[in-house]
């Protein structure tokens, strides 16, 4: 377990870049996932799911290299704090997006139970590839336990 | 379909949380933690011989939900919620939703909603808030 970053140095990553990249919601990737979640796999439009699905796939960074940057690991057993999707169109099978993203808030909390832990939040935005409108915003926190910090 | 404060969304139901789609979503999501699949692994974790049901599927059960009520998946305009808890294997799942506030936008009506994901029987997993289009 590496808990020792301290609270500024978890601040100075606020800003830092995800590499970013691309993802296409390919046809069969639409209808797998809405049948994993019991919807209709022949809808024309995609499971609003895929655009965090999208976001995570597309960011050009693991979990694993975040919690690196972060100074932690899987090990410290991180959580997902919350999670927001906004939809600012609807997404498209067979689109491709560009994914791009950023850390954006880090803050470290004390609790009487869980002890030392920092909340960091990071946003992702999917824009067409084609045309370049801004298709979802998708914000996400985790909760990184400091054990001895 | 009349929609004011206090509707309640009909309830979306998971008989029993499939092992075999936690696979699925696993190579979907390229997830590389064995809690989804290897109950090898869970075991020693002390969560039991039940894999964890991924974050995406849970939330998408809320989406699953709004999308059928509203009447279709390009309705959800917002979309939060906080993580409270596990889901594992087996488990028997109910999507509820109430609506807290109504409102027209220019040509569209737009509904604020309290979410819940909770495992009948048991605890909540997920809570939150969403905004879904309900009609012109």
């Amino acid at each position: 377990m590496s808990n020792t970053i301290t609270e500024a140095e978890v601040q100075a990553q606020i800003g830092r870049q995800f590499p970013g990249g691309h993802y296409t919601i390919e046809p069969w990737r639409s209808w797998l996932v809405a049948d994993c979640l019991g919807d209709d796999p022949y809808a024309d439009v995609p499971h609003p799911v895929l655009a965090w699905m999208a976001a995570v796939g597309g960011m050009g960074v693991s979990f694993d290299e975040i919690f690196q940057w972060l100074g932690g690991s899987a090990d410290d057993g991180p959580m997902f704090g919350e999670h927001q999707t906004t939809m600012h169109r609807a997404l498209e099978v067979g689109a491709t997006y560009r994914v791009s993203g950023q850390i954006v808030s880090a803050e470290r909390k004390h609790g009487r139970r869980a002890g030392t832990f920092d909340i960091i939040g990071y946003e992702i935005s999917l824009h067409n590839e084609v045309g370049g409108e801004q298709v979802a915003t998708c914000w996400n926190s985790l909760v990184l336990p400091r054990r001895s910090a | 379909m009349t929609i004011e404060i206090g509707t309640k969304i009909p309830p979306y139901e998971v008989a029993s949380v499939s092992a075999e789609k936690m696979k699925t979503m696993a190579a979907l999501l390229a997830d590389p933690n064995p809690i989804h699949w290897d109950t090898r692994i869970t075991g020693a974790l002390g969560i039991g011989n039940r894999p964890v049901n991924q974050g995406p599927l849970n939330m998408g059960y809320i989406m699953t939900m709004l999308n059928k009520w509203a009447g279709g998946r390009d309705r959800i305009k917002n979309f939060r919620v906080r993580f409270l808890g596990n889901v594992l294997a087996g488990d028997h799942l109910r999507a509820t939703g109430i609506v807290t506030a109504v409102r027209q936008e220019e040509n569209r009506r737009i509904a604020e909603c309290n979410v819940i994901l909770q495992v009948v029987g048991g605890d909540e997993v997920l809570s939150g808030i969403a905004t879904v289009e309900v009609g012109p």
